[in-house]
């Protein structure tokens, strides 16, 4: 089909494509000629152009802002302190047509049935290194080859649950195998999260071109987890586990968890007692019949397998060969992940299942082998250059791109060593057209295809993970690599079926309530995240009322209460009290600076932004915990922050709005979580952990300035009130009489105001009498017993004397029972930590036995 | 000979372990001149169960957890076993190394197979040019394989001292080749990493020694305690144990627990645990020969 051409307005679909300029030597997605749309995209052209440009510019402008509001991060770097980096996906999909996606998924089952065998061998009786199919060379020294698991029995003979092939097309229009990830896939999550994303942005489109769902590849991969279960095979318990926040691949593992419906775990959640693994939850240990690994083969068990991990559980082979849980993949499959082993999968599928490999590997000599060797230093140029065993920190090295010295150098290595390394050839990878700001360009495209076993074969996702690059360089091995992804869209012949991994088959689902079976450390991080999500409120009201005071200090002669505030903000961290005089006429140019250093700087401590900072790293933790509508607003808390400090001519109006917002953002995260979580532990640690940093906070407020009486103490009051956001109820009872007694009623003994003291013990007497316990313990337990001591003093404290003024104008009762609520509080928050939360410390090493030296 | 062999090690915890995962490599292997006659573990507190296997190497490993809190953790091993004479190795005969060398890369057979893997670095005994340097002079050419490594057994036994205090477990074995010193472990694995880097399969072995000597024979260093030396494949010769600590070809005082490519595989105990704060522990063994009328009653 050739492109019209149309010239009114913005470019035009159809002009940005005729403008497109796919790279000479290599394969197009998309055109087989300049201005030649291939046929199966021609629907998917003509849609997008009935669309037209502004509409497609204006609906992915609103993709984009779903994507970065659900906070689609990859982390790169590892680095949970916030180098997230943005998932950066592509406008257009990528289109393989029905028949051209079947014959690159039947060639992707006979290898996986293929590389399924040879694990079985491998870690059995070892027959293809006997018969010289395989070189012991890449079997012995490997180090994915693991001797615990040699001789396991693996049910249905199945190590190999879960599988992804990098693919790359050629030039010449065929595609090949560039590399087999065998132990711990990931990226699916992300082909689900990209079809979301897209085929919101182009419903029309999206349903016209017939695209095959994803959903019941995810269904099989349920099913075949379900049927790994060798105990509770009804309804078994399988558990995501993830190396943790810290792994690159955690939104993923974090999404991948909800999507399926597991619980995500990691490794200091699980337990191993007499060979069989638990969950440490709440109300106890819980079984667990199968876990989906995240976690590298050798990270999985400190005991047996590599001591100085923290992500595994000690035990953890073991209990995987007395049959009592079943990991996929089957520990040791990373084996398979050497790009050397590809050099012999050919002579493998004939001896292994007497067929043709069908579908071709990148082009592999392995320098172990002599004549390998002699062609490998000759076509050097030609060549990328890797270590035989996979390892992530060792970059390819590409022959045409060294210097002949460097190239020497490499040649002498090779040379003395050659077993360690291995070539391939370069693909030069087709490209495909990537919307960027100047334009459509032909990036080069690599595609990440899963299967997961189903019965005695397996079953390919239609669709993949495509990542794209601008240069043909990027080998595309990696997520890591690349500088954007793709949907990937597999056309079906006819209409397709929708289904939906929220309804299953149509057996009908055990109806469940949450209950105790919350991970501890998950209670932990909810329990933290409500604090953390209080202390945050808290100190912007405070902030509020503050920079409100200093914007309008003209209209007031005295600032004693702006004095009292700054004490009160002190006590948070901030400015030293010293240097804003109490009662001063005019307060000292640096108050300014200081609120603004105490809004904006980092590295102050308790500062707002630390806190933010703090939040927003407790808040990734429990992720898969809290809606995607909570998780959305509280994004927006953190992005409507300016990045920069010291800033840059921000006005006190400006900062004084930027408080409002944020207040208000945190108010809707509040409300979203009183409305849409359930009621079952989880919030109730939430939950916990804002009604004690609110009491907390509403003590220190009262206590840093209501203990020693000021001259007017009025327009104190109403800030607090303000503070409190109390004002509203107090006018409508009071009128406008400002006074202590009922100001404090209202604030501390009320239990009908929510920001009152006796409003969150109330609420806290209710979450500890949920908690679980021993149900035959006949005594209030510890918690009880803090809260019936906290509530009574509230409840016995009377107002009038708790204003009485001693002669040397403190209020003492005050002071003395504020002090011992906030002890008692405290002193609550140790109790449920000790006894719910903090299980254990990390796993150690026992000293070793040096032979040969007396210890 | 028959040996009862006690080897008794005690955790000490300043704080309480609520939890610890175990696997100990305790019992002798059956091999060779060598019969176990019977082997059992004595663990305070006592774990609800030990899993027994046979792991990759053909060692007997237990593994057990003790889920009960505890301060003081015992495991003793109790072992009757039979060391047999077998013929010493000739020397000068038997295949020269360098076919040997040459042979290995070729084996295809379980056997063949079942020693190459021993060629290849592992974690702590890995081939460096440092070492093959070393090995060298003793490496002529045609020279058979046991006399070979005899020589080098030999010159380790001279040219290092063995001095407990200049070594750690983690001390890597180029360090060891610098200090010329260390404890039988780093021999072990100084020796494995010297023929590993001329191509030849080397194995290390952990077991124990004969604490008092027969009248008149000197007492051999590494009683009392667990000791460790190596193993050497020399093709139709099978096997061949070399003692670097005390420069001898092992015979009947030599009591083999485990093999494996080093430390790391064949360490007698291993432990996972939580909590404890400050943690030390003794070990004591003590070999000693045993009557046949008493071993008829046991």
């Amino acid at each position: 089909m050739s492109l019209a051409v149309r010239s009114q307005g913005a470019p035009h679909p159809g002009e940005m494509l005729r403008q497109y300029r796919p790279p000479p030597d290599v394969y197009d997605e998309m055109f087989s000629a300049p201005g030649e749309v291939r046929p199966h995209w021609q629907k998917f052209v003509a849609a997008l152009e009935d669309l037209g440009a502004d509409e497609l510019k204006r609906r992915w402008e609103q993709a984009r802002r779903i994507i970065h509001e659900n906070g689609v991060t990859y982390n790169v770097f590892g680095d949970p302190q916030g180098m997230d980096r943005p998932w950066e996906l592509d406008a257009l999909p990528l289109l393989l047509p029905a028949a051209e996606w079947s014959a690159l998924s039947a060639g992707l089952v006979q290898r996986a049935r293929l590389l399924n065998l040879v694990l079985a061998d491998l870690y059995g009786p070892q027959r293809l290194l006997q018969s010289g199919h395989i070189p012991p060379e890449l079997v012995f020294p490997n180090p994915g080859f693991l001797r615990p698991s040699c001789g396991y029995r693996a049910p249905q003979d199945v190590r190999l649950h879960l599988y992804a092939a990098h693919l790359g097309r050629a030039p010449s229009g065929e595609w090949c195998v560039l590399a087999d990830r065998t132990q711990a896939p990931s990226g699916a999550g992300y082909a689900v999260e990209n079809r979301i994303v897209i085929s919101r942005m182009l419903p029309g489109v999206f349903h016209e071109c017939q695209v095959q769902r994803l959903a019941p590849y995810f269904l099989t991969v349920r099913e075949t987890l379900k049927g790994l279960a060798p105990h509770h095979r009804e309804q078994p318990r399988i558990v995501l586990l993830c190396p943790g926040l810290a792994s690159p691949t955690y939104f993923e593992d974090a999404y991948l968890a909800r999507y399926l419906g597991y619980t995500l775990v990691e490794g200091g959640d699980l337990t191993v007692r007499d060979s069989r693994v638990f969950l440490k939850t709440l109300g106890g240990l819980i079984p667990i019949d199968v876990i989906l690994r995240r976690v590298n083969d050798a990270d999985c068990d400190p005991l047996e397998l590599r001591g100085d991990s923290l992500m595994g559980a000690a035990g953890l082979a073991q209990a995987v060969r007395a049959g009592h849980v079943v990991m996929a993949n089957a520990l040791g499959s990373g084996l398979l992940e050497a790009p050397a082993l590809m050099a012999f999968l050919p002579g493998l599928a004939r001896r292994l299942l007497s067929e043709d490999l069908l579908l071709p590997s990148v082009r592999t000599w392995w320098c172990g082998n002599g004549e390998a060797l002699a062609y490998v230093v000759d076509h050097l140029d030609e060549l990328v250059i890797k270590p035989t065993f996979h390892h992530r920190s060792v970059r390819p090295v590409f022959g045409r791109q060294l210097s002949a010295e460097a190239r020497a150098e490499l040649i002498g290595k090779i040379k003395a060593h050659p077993r360690d390394y291995v070539a391939q050839e370069h693909v030069a990878r087709s490209s495909a057209p990537v919307w960027t700001d100047a334009g459509l360009q032909p990036w080069h495209v690599a595609l990440r295809m899963y299967l997961a076993a189903a019965g005695d074969t397996y079953q390919t996702m239609p669709g993949a993970l495509s990542r794209v690059s601008e240069s043909v360089d990027v080998v595309g091995e990696s997520l890591l690599t690349g500088q954007g992804s793709k949907d990937v869209w597999v056309l079906a012949e006819g209409p397709v079926t929708a289904v939906s991994l929220l309804h299953p088959a149509n057996a009908p689902i055990g109806l469940r309530r949450s209950g105790n079976d919350l991970p501890s450390r998950v209670a932990d991080n909810l329990y933290w995240f409500g604090r953390h999500v209080e202390r945050a409120d808290s100190i912007a009201r405070l902030l509020r009322t503050i920079v409100l005071r200093l914007t309008s200090e003209s209209e007031r002669g005295g600032l004693a209460e702006l004095g009292l505030l700054l004490q009160a903000l002190a006590e948070q961290g901030a400015p030293a009290p010293e240097s804003l005089p109490q009662g001063a006429d005019k307060l000292p140019a640096s108050a300014e600076h200081e609120v603004l250093a105490f809004i904006f700087d980092e590295s102050r401590a308790g500062s707002l932004r630390s806190t933010l900072k703090a939040l927003h790293r407790v808040a990734t933790t429990v992720r898969d915990r809290i809606s995607l509508d909570s998780w959305r607003t509280l994004n927006r808390v953190e992005q409507d922050f300016p990045l920069a400090y010291p800033l840059q001519g921000m006005q006190l109006s400006e900062v004084l709005s930027l408080l409002n917002q944020m207040i208000l953002n945190l108010s809707a995260f509040s409300g979203l979580g009183m409305e849409s979580m359930t009621r079952g532990p989880g919030w109730r640690f939430l939950d916990m952990g804002r009604r004690l940093e609110r009491s907390l906070h509403m003590i220190s407020l009262l206590r840093s300035t209501l203990s020693a009486v000021s001259e007017d103490e009025p327009p104190l009051l109403e800030a607090l009130l303000e503070i409190a956001d109390s004002s509203m109820t107090y006018r409508n009872r009071y009128l406008t009489s400002l006074q202590l007694p009922p100001a404090l009623d209202l604030l501390m003994t009320d239990d009908t105001n929510p920001r009152s003291i006796a409003f969150q013990l109330q609420a806290l007497a209710q979450h500890v009498e949920h908690l679980p316990r021993d149900a035959d313990q006949p005594h209030l337990s510890v918690e009880q017993q803090i809260m019936l001591s906290l509530s009574t003093a509230l409840r016995l404290a009377d107002i009038g004397e708790l204003c009485h003024i001693d002669h040397g104008g403190h209020r003492q009762q005050l002071d003395r029972l504020l002090g011992r609520l906030a002890a008692q509080l405290r002193k609550l928050s140790d109790s449920v930590s000790h006894k719910y939360l903090v299980h254990a410390g990390p796993a150690r090493q026992m000293a070793d036995i040096r032979p040969g030296a007396n210890a | 000979m028959n040996y009862k062999v006690s080897h008794t090690t005690v955790y000490h915890y300043g704080e309480t372990v609520p939890i610890c995962h175990n696997e100990v490599r305790l019992t002798p292997r059956h091999y060779g001149g060598q019969t176990c006659l019977s082997s059992r573990l004595l663990i305070k507190p006592q774990p609800t169960k030990i899993e027994k296997r046979l792991d990759y190497f053909g060692n007997h490993v237990s593994s057990f957890t003790i889920e009960e809190g505890h301060q003081k953790l015992s495991v003793a091993s109790v072992s009757r076993v039979r060391v047999e004479e077998q013929a010493p190795p000739d020397p000068s005969a038997g295949i020269s190394w360098e076919q040997l060398r040459d042979q290995l890369p070729g084996e295809r057979s379980p056997e063949g197979l079942g020693a190459y893997q021993f060629t290849f670095d592992s974690e702590h005994a890995k081939t460096l040019p440092e070492l093959a340097e070393y090995a060298a002079p003793s490496f002529t050419p045609r020279r058979s394989c046991v006399e070979a490594v005899l020589e080098l057994t030999h010159r380790i036994h001279a040219d290092f001292a063995f001095d407990p205090t200049a070594t750690n477990v983690n001390t890597p074995v180029v360090e060891v080749l610098r200090l010329r010193r260390g404890v039988c472990q780093d021999f072990a694995h100084l020796q494995i990493g010297c023929l590993r880097s001329l191509g030849l399969a080397a194995r290390y072995v952990s077991g124990y020694l004969l604490t008092t000597p027969p009248p008149g024979q000197p007492r051999l260093v590494g009683a009392d305690v667990s000791h460790a030396w190596l193993s050497v494949y020399c093709g139709a010769q099978g096997w061949v144990d070399f003692d670097p600590t005390n420069d001898q070809i092992p015979s009947t005082r030599h009591i083999t627990l485990a093999w494996g490519r080093d430390y790391a595989d064949v360490c007698p105990i291993k432990g996972v645990f939580v909590g404890g704060g400050q943690h030390h522990m003794t070990v004591s063994v003590d070999v000693s020969p045993l009557q046949t009328d008493a071993l008829r009653h046991a």
